[in-house]
């Protein structure tokens, strides 16, 4: 059997058959998972630098050909996947040790894996909207096994990504019809007429996957819900990679998109506005996972901005961020896993001065956080660096957007790493202790991969985003040391010295790191916005539901419209046309005799005047 | 030949009534019994080698000519006559009562014979008073209050329609004079095309279907139907709706509109118009009925109007589909009847607002009647399905779209009022004092049985018999 079918089967079968496990020996779904996960790594990886098609057709039904395609950018996006899907298999060994709905847990998450690797290596775009619209599958049911009512959490994701990817596939649909094949490699359409509707309809599928705004809103309910290693997994990692993938396979190969068209300058904006919105609700938040989820929203605005600029540079720097934030978010998240593990709990209220405690999570922390703020010499901070230097070759708005993005960024990472683990100790968790080794191990590699990134940028830059973007020459140029603008980064120093200053000041003046952020929360214009955001009035998915409210009660009031013109209306006219008969029947010979008269006399008069 | 299915009564009849002691009056349910099988038998086995005239014709001067249209009557009232029979056994009580039965039942299936096979207008009148006289005395045969009123109500609209028809064969004899029989159906048509303008044949022509239609009980001419049907006893409401009453009125306006009237777009307006007035006023005369024998009454009503709106298209898919719905019509109603007789049997009412859930004591009697509902709502694959089909479909093709709308709508009213009373009387609650019922007696049961296995098997079979009876006879009414 073919190795790309293998990759996408095995998984999938295993995660049905784990999926169906009872309860057994302890550990077998667990090493189990972990197993495949490592096979799958190692296949991908002993696989990398070839270019692998596979086709099988359904006879006559061409559009639904099994076609999939193994090259430089499916392994480079397969290779992240598969990592990530180990390292949380291994850091839930412990955390899930606990927990109920196991089975489920470990099910989803190798079907995960399987619909990912299907996603990805899929060369057809309605095989690969199959494997899209399995992982909404997997990802509802991976928030509803969280805590009690996760459910409605679950729907409210179910229902935000089932619509958008229904613009996908009015997208997918489109763009078969227009290019007369769905074969993705063989797709290339320009951005004009028609086409940009469905170029737009599937980026709204691509970006609503990576988690970007308006389609975010689930996400912060996810992170209180669901099981903490899940964030990690989906929101954090697989699927910024599905949806960036996505996106820019969009913009590059199945749409020419040129730096000069309209929608260039519309995907910026869109990016824009959710690293700004995203991290201003990032920063007045009180919990540790709420926080880092709307940074996961945040982050994804870097890459569609770098992405939408169709520069080259900005897409290396957007590619590039892409699998820079699934490293430094999955990493914030497992940190905050290792917290909520120990402490019971993450709220910033009552964390705090746990660093001394737990000496390795605060250092693994202190490096993600470094590296989601772009701190020099971070991997992190090379990804902006590109996505700022595209942006301001357009227009130099775009770029103060960004730049006050890692402002507040940073700002929102000091407030969280010296609430949670300086400042004062809650007596409460004097006796927390480190987590276990299985947990630190995935922290720990993950913060290496930041840091190797970040001094070894070349290694990323050369052997993964070049090749996998098309653009190796542009990525060569930039790798290693040689930065785009020197000013730029010394601007963005600034920034991140201004963050700093900031959060002394604040925490000086309101009293703590939790507070250190009061004074902008509380601000003149942006504390009323606040207060609006912050009771839910700004969730669109609130709004959507709202006035699918309004068409639900108009559309019951139509069906009982309808009910009563059956059930009552024709109920009363036969009723009473009946009972009119009947009460004409009284039994009068008389009367009888009369309809018969009258009847034979109409009849009479009718014939002879009609018959020829 | 043909002769015999109007002498073979008479004379036993006469036999069975012979004053020779109570011996062959015991044998008479029996024989005459034996006489529709034969009957029965004779048209499904001999049916293409019957022929008019030979010795016995020139005994009785009357016009006998047998057709497609004549066997299938024949037929139904062959069945009809037995299933009524079969019924009498079970519910009439006494020898001689019973014997009385048979004695009337004899005149009436003569009559009805001679009105299937006859082809002159005076004879057709002759007969229906035959049968009339046969009808009423049945009517009133339980003799109490209400059989004897509905009787009553019978005889003075028989009498209207009497009055009419020999007022309109005085005109048409009086038009056509100097003929030697001036009556028979071709010199009336005769009369009707030559004459061109003359009215009084059209007035003559009118006033006998103005009968015709009043023996139908067609809309407005029904007011004797529902009290007439439910006040005579039970086998004798069986052969009233299911036989009496369509051979009298409904054959009789086929008949004439097929074959005496010249094809006037007028006269199928006329029978269109009351089939559909029929089929509406009776649907939702039945529809709040809370007794069961008037209810099928009104249903009657309905049904007959169906056969009028396949007769009202003029062409010979209508004429089909009519002739069919008259044949299943006399079975399948026929069949409700003697459900209500097996219920009024054991329980002693049919009202339903004093029934309920007797289809686990009496499942026979349930299971027959769940069929016949079916069927006369023409729910497929049951016969009643085929043959409104054929006439919505007749109706379609002859662009009367409203008329077509109006059958349909009203086979769901249809449909309605009898799963009311299925519901009344075989399912839901039973009353307490119902616990102790049994099924039919076994004649009771087999006719029914025996009716619903034939609605059953016609529909089942329908393509088996579209194609190798209804086909191959190209036309199937020369006559039209």
């Amino acid at each position: 059997m073919n190795i790309l079918l293998l990759l996408i089967l095995v998984p999938i079968v295993a995660g049905v058959l784990v999926l169906l496990s009872r309860k057994t020996i302890p550990h077998t779904r667990e090493s189990a998972t972990m197993l495949i996960a490592l096979v799958n790594l190692i296949a991908v990886i002993a696989l990398f630098g070839q270019d692998l098609p596979y086709s099988h057709s359904w006879g006559p039904f061409k559009a639904f050909s099994l076609d999939l395609r193994y090259y430089s950018f499916s392994s480079f996006i397969l290779i992240a996947a598969a990592g990530f899907t180990l390292l949380v298999t291994i850091y839930s060994w412990r955390f899930m040790q606990d927990r109920a709905h196991r089975s489920q847990y470990y099910g989803y998450m190798l079907l995960s894996l399987g619909f990912t690797n299907g996603a990805v290596l899929a060369d057809n775009l309605i095989l690969l909207l199959f494997f899209w619209e399995g992982l909404l599958g997997t990802l509802f049911g991976m928030i509803a096994i969280g805590r009690p009512g996760a459910w409605k959490t679950a729907m409210k994701a179910f229902i935000i990504v089932g619509v958008t990817d229904l613009c996908l596939m009015l997208g997918i649909i489109l763009t078969g019809t227009m290019a007369h094949t769905f074969k993705m490699s063989e797709i290339s359409l320009p951005v004009q007429g028609l086409g940009i509707t469905a170029m737009l309809l599937m980026c709204v599928g691509a970006t609503a996957k990576a988690g970007a705004m308006p389609f975010h809103s689930w996400i912060p309910d996810a992170a209180v819900d669901a099981p903490l290693p899940f964030m990690a997994f989906m929101p954090a990692s697989l699927e910024k990679l599905l949806g960036i993938y996505l996106l820019t396979r969009i913009t590059l190969n199945l749409y020419k998109l040129s730096p000069d068209s309209w929608v260039s300058p519309a995907l910026m904006t869109f990016g824009c506005i959710t690293i700004l919105a995203a991290v201003m609700m990032a920063l007045v938040q009180k919990d540790f996972k709420r926080l880092l989820s709307y940074h996961a929203v945040s982050q994804v605005g870097y890459m569609i901005l770098g992405v939408g600029t169709a520069l080259p540079i900005g897409i290396i720097g957007g590619v590039f961020h892409m699998v820079n934030h699934a490293m430094y978010k999955s990493c914030l998240f497992l940190t905050a896993g290792s917290v909520e593990k120990q402490t019971g709990t993450t709220d910033l209220a009552k964390l705090g001065g746990i660093g001394r405690l737990m000496p390795i999570t605060f250092t693994c922390f202190i490096i993600a956080a470094m590296a989601i703020s772009g701190v020099p010499p971070l991997n992190g901070f090379w990804s902006k660096e590109f996505v700022y230097d595209a942006a301001l070759s357009h227009h130099v708005i775009f770029y103060l957007a960004a730049v006050l993005g890692s402002f507040f960024t940073a700002a929102s990472f000091l407030k969280l790493g010296h609430a949670a683990f300086l400042g004062k100790r809650d007596p409460a968790n004097d006796n927390v202790k480190e987590a276990p080794v299985s947990m630190l191990a995935p922290m720990i590699l993950i913060a290496a991969g930041c840091i190797l990134f970040g001094l070894w940028n070349a290694l990323p830059l050369n052997h993964l985003v070049g090749p996998s973007t098309g653009l190796a020459a542009e990525a060569q140029e930039h790798a290693g040391f040689h930065l785009p603008s020197l000013l730029l980064a010394t601007l963005t120093c600034v920034a991140l010295l201004g963050a700093l200053a900031n959060h002394i000041i604040g925490a000086r003046a309101n009293g703590g790191g939790l507070h250190a952020a009061d004074h902008i929360q509380y601000a003149p214009v942006l504390g009323s916005i606040y207060k609006k955001a912050q009771t839910d009035g700004a969730d669109p998915y609130n709004f959507a539901t709202r006035v699918a409210g309004y068409f639900c009660t108009a559309g019951w009031a139509c069906d009982k419209a309808v009910d009563w013109v059956y059930d009552g209306f024709t109920v009363w006219l036969t009723r009473t046309l009946s009972f009119a008969v009947r009460a004409s029947h009284t039994g009068s010979y008389a009367l009888y005799v009369l309809w018969a008269l009258v009847g034979a006399a109409a009849v009479v008069i009718y014939l002879t005047r009609i018959m020829p | 030949m043909l002769p015999l299915f109007v002498l073979v009564p008479l004379a036993l009849l006469m036999i069975v009534n012979l004053p020779v002691g109570q011996f062959l009056r015991r044998w008479s349910w029996g024989l005459t019994l034996l006489l529709t099988i034969a009957q029965a038998a004779a048209l499904i086995c001999f049916a293409p080698h019957l022929k008019a005239g030979g010795f016995l014709a020139t005994l009785i001067p009357l016009t006998l000519e047998l057709d497609n249209l004549s066997c299938v009557m024949l037929l139904a009232i062959a069945i009809v006559v037995g299933a009524s029979l079969l019924v009498a056994r079970g519910t009439v009580s006494g020898m001689k009562q019973l014997s009385n039965f048979a004695s009337l039942v004899l005149i009436a299936m003569a009559g009805m014979n001679a009105l299937a096979l006859l082809r002159d207008l005076f004879s057709l009148w002759l007969f229906f008073e035959v049968v009339g006289v046969a009808s009423f005395v049945l009517i009133a045969f339980r003799r109490d209050r209400g059989a004897l009123e509905g009787a009553f109500t019978y005889i003075i609209l028989s009498g209207v329609a009497t009055v009419l028809m020999l007022g309109g064969l005085a005109i048409l004899m009086l038009v056509g004079r100097g003929e030697s029989s001036p009556l028979t159906f071709a010199n009336v048509q005769a009369a009707l095309q030559i004459s061109g303008g003359l009215t009084a044949a059209r007035l003559g022509i009118g006033m006998f279907l103005c009968g015709l239609l009043i023996k139908g009980g067609l809309v407005p001419f029904h007011g004797w139907l529902p009290g007439a049907y439910s006040a005579a006893n039970a086998p004798a409401s069986v052969l009233l709706a299911g036989i009496v009453t369509k051979a009298t009125g409904v054959y009789g306006l086929m008949r004439v509109v097929s074959s005496v009237i010249p094809p006037t777009p007028g006269v199928n307006a006329v029978v269109l118009f009351a089939g559909a007035a029929a089929v509406v006023i009776g649907a939702l005369g039945a529809l709040y009925q809370s007794e069961m024998k008037r209810l099928f009454a009104y249903s009657s009503i309905s049904q007959v109007g169906y056969i009028l709106l396949g007769l009202g298209c003029g062409g010979p898919l209508g004429m089909l589909g009519a002739t069919l719905h008259l044949f299943n019509h006399a079975i399948f109603k026929s069949l409700l009847f003697v459900n209500a007789a097996a219920v009024e049997q054991r329980v002693g009412t049919t009202d339903m607002t004093r029934l309920g859930g007797l289809g686990s004591k009496m499942p026979w009697t349930n299971v027959t009647s769940l069929i016949a509902t079916l069927s006369t709502a023409g729910v497929p694959p049951l016969s009643g399905f085929w043959s409104k089909l054929i006439i919505v479909v007749a109706l379609w093709q002859g662009a009367h779209y409203g008329y077509a709308v109006v059958a349909i709508l009203f086979s769901l009213v249809t449909l309605g009022y009898l799963l009311l009373m299925q519901r009344k009387v075989f399912f839901g609650e039973m009353p307490a004092e119902l616990a102790n019922t049994r099924e039919a007696s076994p004649s009771v049961v087999i006719s029914a049985v025996v009716l619903a296995g034939i609605t059953f098997g016609m529909g089942v079979l329908f393509p088996l018999l579209l194609k190798t009876f209804l086909l191959p006879v190209k036309s199937i009414f020369p006559l039209q």
